[in-house]
């Protein structure tokens, strides 16, 4: 495993690492061409911004469709998600250069840096490492603002805003085209240095932590390990939200042991998603919580089809008649009937994500929807 | 067998492919409309605007096979399918001719609907907006019994409930109840210039 890790050099407060210190620091950019493909294949890296897809077997898909474009996705519209934002704002350097290796390995032209439009500080930073590049590396870079929506992240959603104009989420392929989130590319511009995994992921820890926020931790380390790091939980936590909001609720018994490493989580039926962490306290209603969560994920919805958009209300609403009037056996039944009913059932994988989340919270929390009493929604995680 | 019956034949043909085809137009218009009520569900207006079209299919290959058969009009097979080929009554045939090709592509584009796609299948099945009408003046050109009351009164009745029909679907306007929805999120994706 590589000794590099993607926020090492200058403290991160220190602002934006510029291009002369990034190549004191880590070397120029290696000359790697095609070659780099079965590098990434061999390094086991897989992509960050939540599907978790091997980012080798990517490349070589995006080689064979001859993609005429790299969309570095930025967007972020994971609502507790920092990482992607802080790296750009930090480590830009780190950022271009995966996109450049990405690029030249599967022979593309043009490179869209594609950044959620609010995240002003990560797009300055994006744009003053351009200018420090030399104008044969600038060329191949145009800027994107990805609409602050949950749906925009998604890849193909990043497709359709490039070529359409309109970040519209389909399952249906876009045009030829690679995305890659920008933690995925930093951690291509560290193996095509060192050939080996960085053996690091980014995560941003979310709610009952001392200090909320971005951490780089081994893949070995455990979210026990992670609380830790953040300053250790404010009160016992009840459950962990692993990998965002279409992620899973793990019970913190369960939880606790479970290691940030993709691979080990995927065995386990999670996944790491976006990276996000969120800790939920004791004190904190899981009903609330997730009834808040579908109402956030159902006005998400992009209306394209009727089973998210209708289906997603019915079942925001009927959590939030739990969560506010307490349990109902007429309601309970609804939920577990209704997301099975929407689920694959549209266009895009935005119901598939809020049920599955949805699924993972009346299984973790089966006897808190069972017996909840009627009280007000409180804070999120 | 007579030699008047394929003529029979083709004449009872396409007047069944009228009320079938202008039934099929009708129950589509009422699909768009989500048209539902008390056991009346809407999945039932769409298979049925599927199966009637599947039964007017046969009828109007049987009307075109018949005719084309025929000795006495000696069409012969190009002049099914290419309009305005035929040296008998070319013009009116002709409609005929272009109001099937125009069918044939709305049911080879729905029986691959899944691979082309929603859009390309919903923009070619426009074209029954100009299949079906100039198919109704074939057949007012053309047909042998247009002048008697009951086909008369059937060309007028299919015609009539169609254009009722096809009129407040027009005026009434979009039946989508995402309509509004789909386009206040369509505003919010698209895309900005950045300041």
């Amino acid at each position: 495993m590589s000794t590099m890790r993607l926020l090492a050099g200058r403290t991160l407060s220190a602002g934006p690492e510029g291009f002369a210190e990034h190549a004191a620091r880590l070397g120029h950019l290696p000359h790697a061409g095609r070659d780099l493909t079965e590098v990434v294949v061999r390094s086991g890296l897989t992509g960050r911004g939540g599907a978790g897809f091997p980012a080798g077997l990517k490349w070589r898909a995006a080689a064979a469709r001859h993609a005429q474009v790299l969309v570095v996705n930025g967007a972020e519209g994971e609502p507790h998600s920092k990482k992607d934002r802080l790296l750009m704002s930090t480590r830009p350097h780190l950022v271009l250069d995966g996109a450049l290796l990405a690029a030249r390995a599967v022979r593309v032209k043009e490179i869209v840096l594609y950044i959620g439009e609010h995240h002003t500080i990560a797009r300055a930073a994006m744009e003053r490492a351009l200018a420090e590049r030399p104008a044969a590396d600038r060329k191949h870079f145009r800027i994107a603002a990805a609409p602050a929506r949950y749906v925009s992240g998604d890849s193909s959603a990043a497709v359709h805003l490039v070529t359409t104009g309109i970040a519209l989420p389909t399952n249906a392929p876009a045009a030829p085209a690679m995305v890659q989130n920008v933690e995925t590319l930093a951690h291509v511009a560290l193996i095509a240095r060192s050939g080996e995994d960085t053996g690091t992921v980014l995560v941003t820890m979310a709610g009952g932590v001392a200090r909320p926020g971005v951490l780089e931790v081994e893949t070995s380390s455990t979210i026990a390990d992670a609380i830790a790091l953040a300053g250790g939980a404010t009160e016992p936590p009840r459950a962990v939200l692993m990998g965002g909001y279409f992620g899973a609720w793990v019970e913190i018994g369960q939880a606790q042991g479970l290691t940030l490493d993709p691979a080990a989580l995927r065995a386990r039926g999670l996944s790491l998603g976006c990276g996000v962490v969120g800790v939920l306290p004791g004190s904190h209603c899981p009903v609330c919580e997730t009834a808040g969560i579908m109402r956030y994920l159902a006005g998400e919805s992009s209306a394209q089809c009727g089973p998210c958009f209708f289906g997603l209300r019915a079942l925001a609403e009927a959590s939030g008649r739990i969560a506010t009037q307490g349990s109902n056996s007429e309601d309970l039944q609804r939920l577990h009937r209704w997301a099975a009913e929407v689920r694959g059932r549209g266009a895009c994988k935005h119901p598939d994500g809020a049920v599955m989340f949805l699924q993972s919270a009346l299984s973790t929390f089966g006897q808190e929807f069972a017996s909840h009493p009627a009280h007000r929604a409180r804070r999120s995680a | 067998m007579p030699d008047t019956f394929l003529w029979y034949v083709t004449r009872a043909a396409g007047a069944v492919s009228l009320v079938l085809l202008s039934g099929v137009v009708i129950l589509g218009l009422l699909s768009t409309m989500r048209v539902q009520g008390e056991g009346w569900p809407r999945f039932l207006t769409t298979g049925l605007h599927r199966n009637v079209a599947l039964i007017a299919v046969v009828f109007l290959f049987l009307h075109i096979v018949t005719a084309v058969v025929d000795p006495f009009t000696h069409l012969g097979w190009g002049a099914a399918l290419v309009p305005f080929s035929s040296y008998y009554r070319t013009f009116w045939l002709g409609l005929g001719v272009i109001a099937f090709d125009l069918l044939l592509a709305i049911i080879v584009t729905s029986l691959v609907r899944n691979f082309i796609g929603h859009r390309t299948w919903r923009a070619i099945h426009w074209l029954a907006y100009g299949s079906w009408p100039v198919a109704v003046i074939h057949g007012l050109g053309t047909g042998t019994d247009v002048w008697s009351f009951w086909f008369m009164l059937l060309t007028a009745t299919c015609a009539g409930i169609v254009l009722i029909v096809a009129g407040y679907r027009f005026m009434a306007g979009p039946f989508d109840p995402l309509h509004t929805a789909r386009a206040v999120f369509r505003g919010s994706v698209e895309k900005r210039e950045l300041p």
